[in-house]
């Protein structure tokens, strides 16, 4: 344990020295959610729908205070498999899953906590109606934090699989690109999903990128009562433990066939 | 047993060939990069492994420190099989490959270090110990809070070493570990690793380039060529075989204009003096000396093999490689 908590600790403080993408991030993500949620002032201007104003400008800074949590990769890690460096870690008394595992969690925790917690301050300070609303409830508060945890563990799964494509294609733009498309979209990170229609909301609530960040948003915005929270928390348990497995598979499957090319 | 045997090791890859007009899918063609290669090592012992780019020199070493699975073969280091034991077995051994790195481009290395040291669960005392030791072997202590993008390339080199060597390896595999280095800093790497041969009784395995690396270190050296081991033993044997050329620089009080020597040695003549160069395996080293003690009385000689790596060359050549 104490080798994947080292390199846990070690990429959380690497993050920590990129303040200037750390800025330019806060800047980029402001300004879309101040774009998104005029959008959705306009659209309720003219239109008014069932989903109160102030739950939908919530969920918009929520998903782009946590967009870094979504999208991004660890660019070490894809130049390690890229240039032959994974060669290193492969000669090292630990499992590969969990070590990297691990350092995809810190780079994610530390890069959406550094910029989405003052994002979601400045969020607060918005007039009503702009910004965001408290939660519904404290039990919604905890209980959303709680499934926005186990929704990172979920979004490590995929960003290890992904990583377990890269081993095979050794570009990872393809496989990227495919896979973000589908988490930009089904995790809501485009539209909220509450704004789905009713049949496709039946569907896209039970695949693993509504588990990320659109359970405990609904969770915090009152949209899922407290009393559901046991049901989310285990679709959510139940697509980790899915997608880990998964991943494990695929690095299993990558270190037997596998070849490390180049001198 | 020895430490390391191998048996019959073998490895191929597939590579896609460019695809040929009219035809729908790539040709695929298999590369023998190991074609069945034997060998053992003992414990303690310094073993040089050359041979032309490509030779297989880098995927024995993929293999023997867990990373490749051969297509056959045999090999176990210290009783284990790397490729299947891959946990347990790589906590016993050491890498560095001379072209990558392993420590944080970002951070100082001293926290590099302080996770290799989680990683290997060594206790407090013994990395303190460790890593006292090898810091001043090493001549770490000046750039130890330096981050690694700031060091010259001989500094990342020994801070790679001491990475490499601070859980304690039975066994240092070393990938080409003085590419790129100068004069000064091959010679301090040069010394480092037999002090730590001699000191820890490491087993060191060692691919290079660098023949005057292999004259410095090795007891032993292993050829390798096209997949297959073509020679394997001390060093002046490999070169007696193939030493084909040796020069001579021999100045005179006087010299008579005329001067004779026997077949199977060339020679200028600048005043006084003699450049020569004769195959010691036609003309005895002896006999010519005996000669050109006759031609008058010697004020001054120098006599060395070849260059080093003009014998290589040379050898990799006749083996056809």
């Amino acid at each position: 344990m104490r080798a994947y908590f080292s390199v846990f600790r070690m990429r959380l403080r690497m993050e920590l020295q990129y303040r200037g993408a750390m800025i330019g991030g806060i800047a980029c993500q402001m300004f879309f959610g101040i774009v998104l949620v005029a959008l959705y002032r306009a659209l309720y201007a003219s239109k008014p729908q069932a989903l109160p104003i102030e739950s939908v400008t919530t969920y918009v800074w929520f998903q782009q205070s946590c967009f870094r949590m979504l999208i991004s990769t660890d660019p070490d890690l894809m130049d390690k498999i890229r240039s032959g460096n994974i060669s290193y870690d492969m000669c090292r008394p630990v499992n590969m899953y969990w070590f990297y595992y691990a350092r995809i969690m810190a780079q994610k925790l530390m890069g959406s906590m550094m910029r989405g917690i003052p994002m979601l301050v400045m969020a607060f300070l918005l007039p009503r109606g702009w910004g965001v609303q408290f939660p519904d409830s404290p039990a919604g508060l905890i209980l959303g934090l709680a499934a926005l945890m186990m929704g990172l563990l979920c979004m490590c799964a995929i960003e290890n699989i992904t990583m377990g494509f890269t081993m095979r294609t050794l570009d990872p733009r393809g496989m990227q690109g495919l896979l973000s498309l589908l988490m930009i979209t089904f995790s809501g990170n485009l539209l909220p999903l509450t704004l789905f229609p009713d049949s496709w909301q039946r569907v896209i609530t039970v695949l693993p990128y509504a588990q990320l960040l659109d359970a405990p948003i609904r969770l915090y915005t009152g949209a899922y009562q407290p009393a559901e929270a046991a049901r989310i928390i285990l679709i959510q348990t139940i697509w980790t433990v899915v997608l880990i497995l998964v991943g494990m598979w695929m690095w299993r499957a990558n270190r037997k066939r596998m070849i490390v090319q180049g001198g | 047993m020895s430490y390391i045997e191998v048996n019959g090791l073998k490895k191929t890859f597939t590579v896609r060939k460019k695809r040929e007009k009219g035809k729908l899918f790539r040709d695929r063609q298999t590369v023998e990069a190991l074609k069945g290669i034997s060998f053992s090592v003992e414990k303690g012992e310094l073993v040089g492994y050359i041979g032309p780019n490509g030779a297989g020199k880098s995927t024995t070493v993929k293999i023997l420190s867990g990373i490749l699975t051969p297509d056959g073969g045999e090999a176990t280091v210290g009783g284990r099989i790397p490729w299947r034991e891959r946990t347990e077995y790589v906590r016993h051994i050491g890498v560095v490959f001379g072209q990558r790195s392993q420590l944080w481009w970002d951070v100082p290395i001293i926290d590099s270090f302080s996770l290799l040291k989680d990683i290997y669960r060594l206790s407090e005392t013994d990395y303190r110990q460790r890593l006292g030791e090898l810091k001043e072997a090493l001549q770490l202590e000046e750039f130890m809070r330096t981050p690694l993008r700031l060091l010259s390339l001989g500094q990342r080199m020994r801070a790679e070493l001491c990475g490499s060597l601070l859980h304690r390896p039975e066994l240092l595999f070393l990938d080409e570990p003085t590419i790129g280095l100068d004069a000064v800093s091959k010679l301090a790497l040069r010394d480092f690793l037999n002090w730590e041969n001699r000191e820890n009784g490491t087993t060191i395995m060692l691919t290079t380039h660098d023949m005057e690396d292999i004259a410095a270190l090795c007891q032993r050296v292993m050829v390798l060529g096209h997949g297959q081991k073509l020679f394997d033993g001390r060093l002046p044997d490999l070169l007696e075989k193939f030493d084909t050329v040796r020069t001579a620089n021999v100045r005179y009080e006087a010299l008579p204009p005329e001067l004779h020597l026997p077949e199977g040695a060339d020679f200028t003549r600048k005043d006084n003096e003699l450049n020569l160069t004769y195959s010691p395996s036609k003309l005895p080293t002896a006999a010519l000396l005996s000669e050109l003690q006759k031609a008058g009385t010697i004020r001054e000689m120098t006599l060395q093999p070849e260059n080093i790596d003009h014998l290589i060359a040379a050898m990799y050549k006749e083996m056809d490689l």
